[in-house]
């Protein structure tokens, strides 16, 4: 007997390779999306500092943005830095 | 009768003692009285009287008549009636019981002619003021000499009476039906066919039916001439109306929907007042002038028979209504049921019923025949669906303000919530899968937008002049009748309370729907989602978009993947065709983990593929869900090849071991698949009905590479019970409940340790307090905290004694 696939369809969930499940900002899972989004994925990505937090980019943005003197990564204080 | 007259002129003449005289005027003019046929000229008459007024004996006159029709009616007219009635015991003929009948009573209008003339003659004297003679007029001694006629002759009437009199009325009137409207003679029980005449109910030859007519004529009148219509004939005639409306109804309504009966009975009715017309015929003068036109109450003119027939009429209506509306509400049930074809009923029935206030009999009927027709677990809850639907239907048509259908569907609100499936079943309807409902996928697609929020929308700024209070039966809630809608989704949604409950079955199903397809083909996924947008509001349907959208990526990295594929060499090529469906894991409902190793082939596509996948998408890597999916293979057998089956990856993973070795036991497969041995055997049932594998003996099963013994082994396992239904994907509501349930059970445990042994309540209202923050506390009730209270203690992880929970003392 010989068996012979035409197709094979799977199913599979994507997840962020990501050292956290939530983001330390807006507190929603990576998996999901900030809460101004309503698309996970490629409209709401994850940026990760040089210090290896994560964050969502939207989120991250906006906690930049109000910080007047200097820009810190708001779970260890390091200065934050994209990482490449 | 000559002699007196003699002997009062006599006496007149002679001028004898004035006593003598006295006596024969007195004479004379009762005689002249009670006798109308004595030859006496009116002017002896007047003179007499006149005497008689002289010496101040006119006003005992009257009294003098009445006291005399009244001992004359006790002592032989009365008896001579009801014997009269009574007499022809034996008689078996309805036609000579009908003569007897009119007989007596003419009879009895003979003895009472004279007094009623005489009376009507001292009446004219009265009036014309005859020898001083005064008194209330001929109308009032007449009201006086029936009443007695009336009090003695009726006072404890036999029942002979009543059933003679039905019996005659019965027959006339089929008579008269029977002449009036050819075919209709509705009374016949034999019919026209077998030589009867289908009036009178006899053989042709011997029909009466004329002088039926003729005998209700002449009973009428005499009636009429003794006031005693009414209570003679009320009764009957009431009594007749009422069976035969009912009888007809019977006849021609009774399971019979799809026609309106208004206008019908409408018209027979109004031949039915013609026969009334007959019965209550008072023609004062004489049986002479009697013309066909006579009949008719507005020619007639008389006053008080045309008010007659008119509330007559009114009676027939009512009669007419309430009947019909008991007979439909009997059958409310089964004209729901059939409803878009028994709409001419349902508006039949709201004539009468505005006519008849009866609603809350309506109410009672209809929610019992829901609770002992279709509220019991005989019922699909689809069907139970259906029925509400059509009732949502055909009660908004029936009553616009909708307090019926709220009140009387309360039931099947009620009972609904407590099936598992309705949910299930309702968002099958919205997505048209299921067969029964399809009313709620076209009601979806003609896509009011008359979304739930919509209706808070405060309207008071309407015209004051158009305000219809809700009916008195109206359940006294806070949402008036602005809010009691007759939409039937926004219904069906609402029996929960909650359109999260739907949104997220809407979700499971959707998922499943999704999962299930092996071509990304999203459309009507799509059209659906839309319309259910509009209804939901977009919110609540953002995570079902966020599903299809995962569809359409999941399209463009295969096909990406693909490509990139394409590329590669002959032999760098994956083995097998893989593709896949990426999900947005956070926004899919959460699916069933079931463990499931796969042949080393398809693991090491799996992992190419998410290779691919993580370079393609920065930092984001895939897991597999092994069980989900489908496989499209050949089998290839020595001397056949099944091409193109679709089966599930379970399926393919057992079929696919098979190639490695002709022969497996149910343990090896097990241990080789991670899945426990009844899946195995369950799944196995599909390939031996292909006739793939076989059976051999206890739990081990090999290939069939030979055809041939194939149609008996066909036989054999025909019987093999396979439950490829397709197996949902997401656990189902129930399940998501009990792991709800599941987080509470650490909560339990602490206050348990704590303060040693709770009740039930307790337990309840604790978790309420200190969970409240959720959603999920408020919707879990205490029967369902209390089973699964009751599944710990069975499980040993908890101690119940009167009623009383508690931890088990460990060791």
């Amino acid at each position: 007997m010989k068996v012979k696939i035409r197709q094979w369809s799977g199913v599979a969930s994507w997840s962020w390779v990501a050292n956290d499940e939530n983001c330390g900002i807006c507190r929603m899972p990576f998996n999901g999306c900030c809460p101004d989004c309503k698309v996970p994925g490629d409209d709401c990505p994850l940026v990760w500092g040089q210090c290896s937090h994560c964050f969502h980019m939207h989120c991250i943005l906006k906690w930049l943005n109000s910080q007047q003197v200097q820009q810190q990564c708001p779970m260890c204080r390091q200065e934050w830095k994209f990482k490449e | 009768m000559e002699e007196m007259v003699v002997e009062l002129d006599s006496g007149e003449t002679s001028g004898t003692g004035s006593d003598q005289q006295v006596a024969n005027a007195w004479e004379s003019v009762t005689a002249g009285l009670v006798s109308p046929g004595c030859s006496q000229s009116d002017q002896d008459l007047l003179d007499s009287l006149a005497l008689l007024g002289y010496h101040g004996l006119g006003r005992l006159l009257g009294v003098w008549l009445l006291e005399t029709l009244q001992v004359r009616l006790s002592s032989s007219v009365v008896p001579e009636f009801w014997s009269g009635l009574k007499q022809p015991e034996n008689e078996q003929e309805e036609r000579d019981r009908a003569s007897v009948l009119l007989t007596t009573f003419r009879t009895l209008l003979d003895r009472l002619e004279p007094f009623l003339s005489g009376l009507e003659k001292l009446g004219v004297w009265q009036e014309e003021g005859c020898g001083g003679l005064s008194g209330p007029g001929p109308r009032a001694l007449q009201e006086r000499a029936f009443t007695t006629i009336r009090a003695l002759l009726l006072f404890s009437p036999p029942a002979v009476l009543q059933e003679r009199v039905l019996e005659f009325y019965s027959r006339t009137f089929s008579v008269y039906m029977n002449q009036e409207g050819g075919e209709d003679g509705s009374e016949a029980p034999d019919g026209p066919d077998g030589g009867a005449c289908p009036g009178c109910g006899v053989l042709v030859q011997r029909c009466w039916c004329q002088e039926a007519l003729d005998q209700l004529q002449d009973f009428s009148l005499i009636l009429s001439r003794l006031q005693l219509v009414e209570w003679v004939s009320s009764e009957a005639v009431t009594s007749i109306l009422h069976r035969l409306i009912e009888q007809r109804m019977e006849q021609h309504c009774r399971g019979e929907y799809e026609r309106s009966f208004l206008l019908e009975f409408q018209e027979w009715l109004e031949r039915v007042l013609g026969w009334l017309g007959k019965v209550f015929a008072s023609k004062r003068d004489g049986d002479a002038a009697i013309t066909p036109a006579a009949n008719v109450p507005s020619v007639q003119g008389s006053q008080p028979a045309s008010s007659v027939l008119k509330q007559w009429r009114c009676h027939m209506h009512q009669f007419f209504c309430r009947i019909y509306v008991n007979m439909r509400i009997e059958e409310l049930f089964s004209i729901i049921r059939d409803f878009p074809e028994s709409k001419p009923a349902i508006e039949d029935l709201k004539f009468c019923l505005e006519r008849t206030n009866q609603r809350q009999q309506l109410l009672t009927s209809l929610k019992s025949a829901f609770e002992s027709r279709l509220l019991h677990p005989g019922v699909h809850t689809s069907d139970i669906l259906t029925v509400y639907i059509s009732a949502i239907k055909a009660l908004r048509e029936l009553d616009p303000s909708m307090v019926i259908l709220q009140v009387a569907c309360q039931p099947i609100r009620k009972y609904l919530r407590t099936r598992e499936d309705t949910v299930r079943q309702i968002v099958a309807g919205l997505t048209g899968d299921a067969e029964a409902c399809t009313d709620l996928a076209s009601e979806l697609s003609r896509g009011d937008p008359v979304t739930l929020e919509m209706q808070d929308s405060d309207d008071e700024g309407n015209d004051p002049e158009d305000w219809t209070p809700d009916p008195t039966d109206a359940m006294p809630d806070k949402l008036g009748s602005k809010r009691r809608s007759s939409d039937i989704i926004s219904l069906l949604v609402s029996i929960y309370g909650s359109k999260d409950i739907f949104i997220d079955e809407y979700r499971a199903v959707l998922a499943d729907r999704l999962l299930h397809q092996l071509n990304y083909n999203t459309a009507r996924e799509i059209r659906n989602v839309e319309l259910l947008k509009l209804r939901f509001g977009e919110s609540h349907m953002h995570y079902c978009e966020v599903m299809l959208k995962d569809m359409a990526d999941s399209r463009r990295i295969n096909s990406h993947i693909r490509e990139e594929e394409s590329k590669l060499s002959e032999d760098e090529r994956p083995p097998l065709a893989l593709s896949a469906i990426v999900l947005s894991s956070e926004f899919w409902p959460t699916l069933k983990e079931e463990k499931l190793e796969l042949p080393a082939g398809v693991c090491r596509a799996m992992e190419a593929y998410t290779r691919r996948y993580e370079k393609l998408k920065a930092m984001r890597t895939l897991s597999w869900k092994p069980h989900l999916g489908s496989v499209t293979l050949d089998v290839e057998l020595e001397d056949r090849t099944l091409t193109n089956l679709t089966v599930s990856p379970i399926h393919a993973a057992i079929i696919m071991h098979f190639q490695e070795k002709s022969s497996w036991t149910l343990e090896e497969l097990s241990l080789k698949l991670g899945v426990p041995k009844e899946l195995v055997h369950r799944k196995l049932a599909l390939w031996q009905q292909h006739g793939v594998l076989r059976e051999e003996a206890a739990g081990r099963y090999s290939v069939l590479e030979m055809g041939s013994s194939r149609e008996k082994v066909d036989r054999g396992v025909m019987l093999i019970d396979s439950d490829e239904e397709r197996d949902s994907n997401t656990t189902t509501q129930s399940e998501q409940r009990e792991e709800k349930l599941q987080l509470f059970w650490a909560y339990i445990q602490a206050m348990l340790t704590n303060l040693d042994s709770m009740t039930l309540e307790r337990i309840h209202s604790m978790l309420r307090m200190f969970v409240a923050t959720g959603p999920v506390v408020t919707e879990m009730d205490i029967n369902e905290l209390e089973a699964f209270l009751q599944r710990k203690v069975r499980e040993h992880q908890l101690i119940v004694s009167t009623g009383v929970y508690r931890l088990p003392k460990t060791n």
